[in-house]
């Protein structure tokens, strides 16, 4: 492997070992609470209804596999279709924002605020710091946006990157969906 | 391997690239040089604030105190003092030894000593330096907010921390300072996780690298693992300041499911233990090449120490109970976590008995890195030892929370780190800035920081084990605690002491960096690649890249003919 490929294989090691820290530290907490509590969801409270997360899931795994097809057609070295897949990766990823945010709205139309205790605490701070890290993707693919002009070596590197930070983002999304939205 | 990131880049030209925004990692290292010798000083000048009221409550601090606290006629107030103690504890640990021993031995050795050009990412290595500035930026504001900066202490627990335990905005600017700074660190670790495993010179193993490099890569390791779990703790600290979540409130009833103040320790500890070997390990690397130096022998099992600190990194992730045993964790978990710590003591002895065994019938030079080198063998291993009955359960139910623990961990971190880091100032300022430090200052400034630092430190030992809480603002009001009056007067008395020999430090660096005499190529007579190549080393480091051939330390072979006492490591090993 050349040294440039090495570094940036290993550079995005690091940096995901890094977010999968900061997301199962949150899950850590999140299975405490869990089992911490007799009643879960706490009284007062329904189990948020399934429809709009699983779009919100079928979106995110979609855009993953067409984030895939864009770093395959990059290494083929066909910029145009790349870029194609790449315009489609972004435009679900900006669908996936706009349902968490008409999740948010839901949440707070059926009476459950941020304040209203442990329960939307989880719902509300592991979707906004997912969402955070989403806005972050949006930015690295608008990124690619500007510099999948070619398929240098350099570029394919970059693709590669984003990609990994993408099935990241999608496989974090995938958990909270099963152990937050599901269980 | 070729390629990549280890070309000459063109030489910056204005003044901006080259000293602001500059991508080359010694100019980052003597940045973060400066950055963290100023907060030493903040956070040295908080330190003597603390000390003063512990042991003269009531009286206004000398010089300073009408021009600090001008409301109370130069009395440090209670709120003020709970402020400077978490302040003083924040800054020091990431604001002082993080830049000073990772940021800038880190940027400055580690390229220098594996015979590379540059990190393999100057540009993240630049925008580390910049999120660590914007991060002191926000701490120090904090500090002018109407009701003042976070006063939670520096492990900032629940409910210390939340809205009902710290109304004002200083908390929430202390939990954004340290995501900055979060942000920062682990920067700088992707880059010298990579940097050290791609940018070797050829010929080097990871054996042959210097010890230094091997504490500061185990450093990077424990960053990035580890950094981002105190981040994940003070973004749901944040949302639970901001914007009104239950995360860390304890109160409402078992069935509406309640927010958990326990669990913000579990997640500072998960973090906060692995970061006090994450300060410590790059001292420990600095020492072990150090006392190898100045003895003239091979460091003593320089391969066990390698491996004993890897040791050390693995166990330290997983004894973090220890800082919780008075919160009615189950004892099952607590003899474990016990046991786990007491383990920490066998890689530890290791190579402790290494360093040891490397001055053992050394010719020794007492030259001032060497002078602060022995420091740390002996104040590191008074903290090590003081470790042991925080670390058992049954004495440390007793000694949770006194000053005891206090003397303990400022022995490990605040000592140990301080000496080491000065020893490698004294030691790769040559290289920096091509000029020589003065000898005879630096050996009055190393007495006049030993010393004092015993009496400091031991002292606070002593009153802890008397009995005194850690964080009360005046002692003396409780009958039992009068009879430690004079040796908190002692230790008051010592830490000025120290205090005002930082100020020949101060002097001796900036005078000798206008005046000092232009540094040698290789003043210490030490054979690692920086030695190499000139004081201070040229833009792109070395010409050619370097071939290495030996280890680190092989001094005082027998079998030299060269009229040397040691060998370079471009140089084959002399057999017999």
């Amino acid at each position: 492997m050349k040294r440039a490929d090495l570094q940036s294989n290993l550079a995005m090691t690091v940096t995901l070992i890094m977010g999968a820290m900061l997301f199962t530290t949150l899950f850590m907490g999140y299975a405490i609470y869990r089992s911490a509590s007799t009643y879960w969801p706490p009284m007062g409270f329904a189990k948020v209804a399934l429809g709009l997360p699983t779009f919100s899931t079928f979106l995110i795994l979609v855009s993953s596999l067409f984030c895939y097809l864009a770093r395959v057609a990059t290494q083929a070295r066909k910029v145009e279709k790349a870029r194609l897949y790449l315009h489609l990766t972004l435009i679900l990823g900006l669908a996936f924002m706009l349902t968490q945010g008409f999740l948010w709205s839901h949440l707070k139309a059926t009476g459950v605020y941020v304040s209203s205790g442990i329960f939307a605490s989880i719902l509300y701070g592991f979707t906004w710091i997912h969402a955070a890290h989403v806005i972050l993707g949006l930015g690295t693919l608008l990124y690619l946006e500007i510099v999948l002009k070619n398929t240098s070596d350099s570029t394919i590197r970059k693709v590669i990157n984003v990609e990994k930070f993408w099935h990241f983002l999608g496989i974090i999304w995938l958990i909270m969906y099963f152990t937050i939205f599901v269980l | 391997m070729s390629g990549g990131y280890n070309e000459i880049h063109p030489e910056p030209t204005t003044f901006i690239s080259k000293y602001l925004i500059s991508f080359d990692h010694k100019v980052i290292a003597k940045q973060f040089l400066w950055y963290g010798i100023f907060f030493l000083g903040l956070g040295g000048l908080m330190a003597l604030l603390i000390r003063w009221t512990l042991a003269y409550p009531g009286v206004p601090f000398p010089v300073l105190g009408n021009l600090l606290f001008p409301d109370s006629a130069g009395i440090v107030p209670p709120d003020s003092y709970a402020m400077l103690f978490t302040m003083h504890g924040t800054i020091m640990i990431f604001y002082a030894i993080t830049p000073i021993l990772i940021g800038a031995f880190g940027n400055y050795c580690i390229p220098l000593m594996i015979g590379a050009r540059d990190m393999a990412f100057p540009m993240l290595n630049m925008l580390s330096f910049w999120f660590a500035f914007l991060s002191g930026v926000v701490l120090i504001t904090s500090l002018f907010l109407p009701l003042g900066a976070a006063s939670g202490a520096w492990t900032s627990y629940p409910t210390l921390s939340t809205m009902i335990g710290s109304p004002g905005a200083g908390q929430t600017f202390w939990c954004v300072a340290i995501f900055l700074f979060g942000i920062s660190s682990t920067m700088g670790a992707v880059n010298y996780v990579t940097t050290v495993i791609t940018l070797r010179a050829p010929g080097m193993g990871y054996f042959d690298m210097p010890l230094t490099i091997w504490g500061l890569w185990l450093t990077a390791i424990l960053n990035a693992i580890f950094v981002p779990v105190l981040g994940a703790g003070v973004i749901l600290l944040t949302l639970d300041r901001v914007l009104g979540t239950t995360f860390f409130l304890a109160g409402a009833s078992a069935t509406s499911g309640s927010g958990d103040p326990v669990l913000f320790q579990h997640v500072f500890w998960i973090f906060g233990h692995p970061e006090v070997y994450i300060l410590i390990l790059p001292a420990w690397g600095i020492v072990s090449d150090l006392l190898s130096f100045f003895s003239r022998k091979p460091a003593f099992g320089a391969k066990s120490t390698a491996l004993a600190m890897t040791a050390v990194t693995v166990l330290s992730t997983l004894v973090y109970g220890h800082h919780m045993f008075t919160t009615q964790m189950s004892p099952l978990l607590t003899q474990s976590f016990m046991t786990l710590t007491m383990t920490i003591s066998i890689p530890s002895a290791i190579f402790f008995a290494n360093w040891l065994g490397t001055i053992w019938k050394g010719s020794i030079r007492f030259d001032s890195p060497m002078l602060f080198s022995l420091g740390v063998v002996f104040v590191f291993g008074l903290g090590g030892l003081t470790g042991l009955h925080l670390g058992t359960v049954t004495t440390d139910l007793y000694l949770h929370d006194t000053y005891f623990v206090v003397g303990h961990f400022h022995y490990t971190m605040a000592a140990s780190v301080l000496l080491g880091g000065f020893a490698g100032i004294y030691f790769w300022f040559p290289k920096m800035f091509g000029k020589m430090m003065n000898e005879k200052l630096a050996k009055l400034h190393f007495w006049g920081t030993m010393i004092p630092l015993n009496g400091v430190f031991f002292g606070m030992l002593m009153i802890g084990y008397g009995g005194m809480h850690r964080r009360i603002y005046n002692p003396f009001v409780y009958d039992s605690l009068k009879r430690l009056i004079p040796i908190n007067e002692f230790v008051t008395i010592s830490a000025i002491l120290m205090g005002l020999f930082q100020i020949v430090f101060v002097i001796n660096f900036l005078w000798s960096l206008k005046k000092g005499p232009k540094a040698p190529n290789n003043p210490w007579e030490v054979g690692t690649l920086e030695w190499t190549i000139p004081s201070p080393p040229v833009h792109h480091n070395y010409d050619e890249i370097p071939v290495v051939k030996c280890g680190p330390h092989e001094l005082g072979n027998p079998n030299l003919k060269t009229g040397r006492d040691f060998q370079y490591q471009t140089e084959e090993l002399v057999q017999g």
